[in-house]
């Protein structure tokens, strides 16, 4: 509960309308889409200015209230689930695209715009921001860059960070921080915005973000090819690469994601087959022409069962529309989904494949995978009860053995969801108690009280 | 009936599925699809915040607290979050069901309990009663508006509900129940055996649309039966939460058209069609299951039909115009009916469809919504009525009197150009007369 003292200073200074304190409101901001973890807040603020934003941290900070800030809650790690109560600052509201600077091909949002807005925004101009997460219907882009987003479309056009030019944000002791411009080049002083882009909102809150625009390709082709056997598909990816191909999205399916997707979108998507490859290729027409020979060609080398090129725009635009509701098409299959995001160097990825079902076999569990082939980001899903313990326990020692392999070969715990709550301990066992030391010396120097997201990323002492 | 566990802090009868609420992975999808998010920006006001709310009184850790009760009417019920949803959650009829505790929970005072009851228990499973009341003075004018006028405060409807109200009636003609024929045969080619179901709505303020279904469907070649003792489906009642009525409504309809022996049961009202292909849900634990399948596999919507058995087009008239399709809610999300109805419209000769942004946004109607909310409601119409200015058409076509009577109500404020219709009334109109 919150004094009652702290919660008139916040009406007085931002008005009704920016102060949410009714017990039912609290309870449903006090989730992403992480499963398995919740927290009510005590106070929720919707600000409307970096002004109101700076007032609301003065005033959590004067009542030593941690604040978690929040945009629309899609993330996969816990990263807004305010753990230890206290103040959520939600940014939706202040979702206006401020500027589309087709001089400079940049454009300047406030936080809470929603990906697929912005996108949609500059399309209209002409223009292209590639990051396309797999909630960008919804998800800010504050949460975005927070978060350091990836998307169907990293493997050519990388993630949110190779877009991000400029941030503004308040900092915990109040003070606003601009770092980055419209310039293409900067190497004035150390780069804050590189620092801020994934640091889960520990370090400040972003309100202001400028972004980079591209030209969008001129064409595209879209190809679909079936597996008989997973592995298959893993090598069919390691090949393409290898053939110097960077398609713009190379994503796989395996067959308990297929299922499900289909249920869901009923498109006709092959329910026997192992595996799916949804293969884009886009660029200058004759280029495009020539590559997705190319990925056919290596497609029925390496033994794909059926290769398909999409016969239209609307025909792909609905495959990569299905591959986006893989995740939540899984969970209608049990009440618990448990998602990661292991990534490795792309030469491993068949025999990831072949660990992923050694290890759901080992533990008794039903999986299903899939992801960013082409960036060996893959999203192995557990699909339990997380009522039935026995079986979550099970689903973490899977996990962790799988997480032990990866890292062994160079890998990442997270490809593109973060740390957050969920894999504190992974990231120490990635980067070892020395990297642990100097990131927390970092929070130190930003975040002095620690009141910003406590409880994310590291272990804390006595955890 | 068995007695039945009690679920955390809901009442052991008609509580939601604990299961279905467990199904929400919270990723969010609905979001930009739910009108009342839209409106208000407040996550317990989304599909996945009522899920959460309500998971939360299945865990005890909510009581069925006022605020919950207000999201389960606040909720349009317009299923555009089951359509996002690709988990299979389906948020508004779990706060279908709320509605039903919260008047075992909550019950409303002596006055607004003796008006719904009277409503849902007594007027509308009553065809005869419903027309009687219609014949003097009209049902809003003389039975409708004097109560609700005494009562409106108890049952909480929306300051300007009665402006609104009143405007939005049609010209009423007599019902058409009374008039329509037993038997309309098939002409031309026999394709079938259709059970007309009537809707109350339907026959009280849109006889004119219903007598256009039955001619077209027997010129489409289908021998029409309209059973006279048919009641009302029991969508008032699942929305008001009375779900026993509901279930009276639904065995006796049931059993009505099952032994009638047709190869279709169809209606031409969005609403009513939803309604009745829930009734296999609804009479889960009531009925036969065999019945219930057989019931639910001769459900259409006449556009589901019409497109799936194929539009006879020859001998049909030209009528030269425009039109755009405002998908119904209970249409395109409750059933799934959403490219048939334009097919229908790009067959018809001489229409040009022309598509409007957000067809299968609600109108805002819903039921009593619109009444209750009438603030919200206007917002959610404002941006329907921009969406269909923008393709300048002629007609606005619809297939529901639920949002036919709000989008005809919405124009003539708004000064606007088109009209309303039924896609029936537009086929009607190719239709030759015989």
């Amino acid at each position: 509960m919150l004094d009652k003292n702290i919660l008139e200073t916040l009406i007085q200074q931002l008005g009704k309308a920016a102060v949410v304190s009714e017990a039912e409101d609290l309870l449903v901001l006090g989730y992403d889409s992480t499963p398995g973890l919740h927290h009510a807040p005590d106070v929720v603020i919707y600000p409307t200015s970096s002004e109101q934003v700076q007032i609301a941290m003065q005033i959590a900070r004067d009542h030593k209230l941690p604040i978690t800030p929040r945009g629309s809650g899609t993330g996969l790690s816990g990263g807004s689930i305010p753990i230890n109560g206290g103040m959520v600052i939600c940014l939706n509201k202040m979702n206006q695209i401020l500027e589309i600077d087709e001089e400079n091909l940049t454009a300047t949002c406030q936080a809470g715009v929603v990906t697929l807005d912005l996108f949609n925004a500059v399309a209209e101009k002409g223009l292209f921001y590639p990051p396309d997460p797999g909630s960008q219907k919804i998800s800010t882009l504050a949460g975005n860059v927070m978060e350091d987003a990836g998307g169907l479309r990293g493997l050519k056009y990388g993630v949110t960070r190779d877009y991000v030019m400029a941030l503004k944000c308040v900092l915990p002791d109040g003070s606003l921080l601009s770092t980055g411009g419209k310039s293409v080049k900067d190497v004035a002083g150390y780069a804050f915005k590189d620092l801020l882009v994934g640091s889960e909102g520990t370090l400040a809150i972003i309100t202001e973000i400028t972004v980079k625009l591209i030209p969008p390709p001129q064409d595209k082709r879209t190809l679909l090819a079936y597996f008989d056997d997973i592995q298959i598909a893993g090598a069919a990816v390691s090949k393409i690469i290898a053939a110097k191909i960077i398609p713009s999205t190379m994503e796989i399916m395996d067959k308990a994601t297929i299922n499900c997707v289909e249920d869901y979108v009923k498109i006709g998507l092959p329910r026997q087959m192992a595996a799916l490859l949804l293969i884009e290729v886009d660029g200058h027409p004759a280029m495009v022409a020539e590559e997705a020979e190319g990925v056919e060609r290596i497609l029925n080398e390496v033994g794909a069962a059926e290769v398909h090129v999409a016969k239209d725009a609307e025909e792909a635009a609905s495959l990569a529309e299905a591959r986006r509701t893989a995740l939540s098409a899984l969970a209608r299959v049990s009440p618990t989904t448990l998602l990661e995001d292991a990534t490795v160097p792309r030469s491993k990825l068949a025999e990831t494949f072949a660990l992923i079902e050694r290890l759901t076999e080992k533990y008794q569990l039903t999986v299903g995978t899939f992801g960013h082939a082409g960036d060996g980001n893959l999203h192995p899903t557990v699909l339990c009860d997380e009522r039935n313990l026995d079986e979550m326990k099970r689903a973490h020692a899977f996990y962790d053995e799988l997480y032990e392999q990866v890292l062994a070969w160079g890998g990442t715990v997270s490809g593109e969801h973060g740390i957050g709550i969920a894999k504190k301990e992974y990231l120490a066992r990635q980067i070892g108690p020395g990297g642990v030391a100097v990131m927390k010396r970092i929070k130190q120097s930003f975040d002095p009280d620690g009141i910003l997201n406590p409880g994310k990323i590291f272990v804390a002492d006595g955890e | 009936m068995n007695k039945k566990e009690k679920l955390g802090n809901f009442t052991a009868e008609d509580a939601p599925e604990y299961e279905d609420m467990l199904q929400c992975m919270r990723c969010g999808f609905c979001l930009p699809t739910c009108p009342t998010f839209a409106l208000t920006g407040r996550e317990r006001s989304s599909p996945r915040g009522r899920v959460a709310l309500a998971r939360a009184v299945a865990e005890n850790k909510l009581e069925f607290t006022q605020a919950v009760k207000e999201e389960a009417y606040f909720c349009l019920d317009c299923r555009a979050c089951t359509t996002a949803c690709p988990s299979g959650v389906r948020a508004g009829e779990v706060m279908e069901i709320c509605r039903s505790q919260s008047h075992q929970q909550s019950p409303l005072g002596h006055i607004g309990r003796s008006f719904r009851e009277f409503i849902l228990q007594r007027m509308l499973p009553n065809p005869d009663l419903l027309e009687k009341s219609m014949l003097p003075a009209r049902l809003y004018q003389r039975l409708g508006i004097q109560w609700l006028v005494r009562h409106s405060k108890a049952l909480k409807l929306g300051p300007a509900w009665i402006d609104k109200a009143e405007g939005m009636m049609p010209k009423l003609d007599a019902p058409l129940r009374p008039q329509l024929p037993e038997v309309t045969p098939a002409l031309g080619e026999k394709r079938g055996k259709v059970g007309f179901f009537l809707g109350c709505i339907m026959t009280l303020m849109y006889p004119e649309v219903s007598r256009q279904t039955v001619r077209v469907l027997a010129h489409q070649g289908f021998d029409v039966i309209t059973p006279k003792e048919t009641k009302c489906c029991g969508a008032p009642h699942l929305n008001e939460g009375d779900r026993q009525t509901a279930r009276e409504l639904a065995l006796f309809n049931l059993d009505l058209f099952l032994k009638a022996d047709v190869d279709y049961i169809v209606t031409d009202c969005a609403g009513c069609g939803a309604s009745l292909k829930e009734y296999e849900e609804l009479l889960a634990e009531e009925e036969d299951h065999q019945r219930l399948e057989l019931f639910r596999s001769k459900v259409r919507d006449v556009q589901e039909l019409l497109c799936d058995v194929g539009l006879r087009t020859e001998g049909l008239k030209p009528v030269k115009t425009s039109v755009t399709y405002h998908e119904p809610c209970h249409l395109c999300h409750a059933q799934g009916v959403s490219n048939q109805p334009r097919e229908l419209l790009k067959a018809i000769p001489g229409v040009e469809f022309r598509e409007m942004n957000e067809a299968s946004w609600c109108c805002g109607s819903a039921a009593t919504w619109g009444l209750k909310f009438s603030d919200e409601s206007q917002q959610v119409l404002d941006r329907k009525l921009s969406n269909v200015a923008a393709t300048d058409a002629e007609h606005l076509v619809t297939a529901n009197p639920g949002c036919h009577l709000q989008l005809a109500w919405g124009l003539k404020q708004a000064g606007m150009k088109q009209d309303v219709l039924h896609l029936m009334e537009l086929l009607g109109r190719a239709t030759p007369e015989v």
